[in-house]
């Protein structure tokens, strides 16, 4: 995910902020972590370069 | 619909679209079906679709042999400017997001939404391959877009509503995401009248743009009732279903391609 693409990103459920961690990072990507929403308490992960913003019942 | 049964057609969908990523094909229907004058042809005719939802110039710019299972081109439909937002609903192999990303430049961006991780991967290595920066591949739901509100100025979508279950929560979330004076121009599948209800109920046919099909009337009903405006259809033929059979299934003259443009209201 571009770092600098991350503007309009927003929970799938309460569609509100999320918060970023970054595990493993390149100069313009991040490559592993996750966001999180604190109102759904609810992680998103990121691998692979790839957010995961599935609901998450279809997380697997 | 059913929860259970609209889990089982995204169920279904995603990884009969995760197998066409795995494999780069460019058929969208069940592999029995071999159907020759229909989406379910060969990688042959897969050329000769792109030429023809395509300008030249397009695929020029894009050099790489990017597959469409789309039945449109909605970049073209969109008129898109510079600097533009724009939301590829169904992002697939990439191919509608990177002309996209072209077309907004440097300072417009391009976000990619798909539910099938495999065609995000194809997608972003279709992307990187031709360096584009303004292009973003994400994995998510168009029923539930991880995507703020009032934030998009062009949704565009080919050929993937269709496979939707909920297509009133998509159309809920385009016109959620669109910023007010915002525009979604989409390429679709519509039926006239309703599908019989062999083919409604098989999924392979729902995976293939044919069973998810609304009725032309009701598909734009659907428009408005999400607050559209400005709503307008038109008829492109019956692509990708050329004659009368769609994935080996006789549907007569019932399934068209058509070109929809709405505007959310300023």
């Amino acid at each position: 995910m571009k770092k600098d693409l991350m503007e309009i990103l927003a929970c799938p459920l309460c569609k509100g902020p999320l918060e970023l961690s970054i595990e493993e990072e390149d100069e313009k990507e991040v490559i592993k972590g996750s966001l999180r929403c604190n109102k759904c308490s609810v992680s998103y992960p990121i691998e692979d370069s790839i957010p995961n913003l599935l609901p998450p019942e279809l997380h697997s | 619909m059913k929860a259970k049964k609209a889990e089982e057609i995204k169920k279904f969908v995603r990884e009969r679209y995760a197998e066409i990523a795995r494999q780069q094909t460019s058929s969208c229907c069940a592999p029995q079906s071999k159907e020759a004058s229909s989406c379910c042809s060969s990688r042959t005719s897969e050329e000769s679709r792109a030429h023809r939802l395509y300008s030249k110039e397009e695929l020029e710019s894009i050099s790489a042999n990017i597959p469409s299972l789309g039945c449109g081109n909605p970049t073209a439909l969109s008129e898109l400017k510079e600097n533009e937002v724009v939301l590829d609903l169904g992002s697939g192999a990439g191919l509608d997001s990177i002309l996209a990303a072209q077309k907004v430049g440097p300072g417009g961006r391009v976000f990619g939404l798909d539910m099938t991780p495999d065609m995000i991967r194809l997608a972003r290595t279709n992307a990187k391959d031709l360096a584009l920066d303004n292009v973003e591949f994400r994995l998510g739901e168009m029923e539930h877009m991880p995507i703020e509100s009032s934030s998009v100025d062009v949704a565009i979508s080919n050929c993937v509503i269709n496979l939707s279950p909920d297509k009133d929560a998509v159309f809920g979330e385009v016109f959620r995401v669109l910023k007010p004076g915002g525009r979604l121009s989409v390429s679709d599948i519509v039926t006239y009248g309703e599908l019989p209800a062999e083919i409604r109920g098989n999924l392979a046919q729902w995976a293939g743009c044919v069973a998810g099909a609304l009725d032309e009337k009701k598909y734009l009903e659907k428009i408005r009732a999400a607050g559209f405006v400005q709503v307008e259809l038109k008829e492109e033929g019956p692509h990708p279903y050329q004659e009368k059979t769609a994935c080996g299934v006789q549907t007569g003259n019932q399934i068209a391609s058509v070109t929809v443009t709405a505007y959310k209201p300023k």
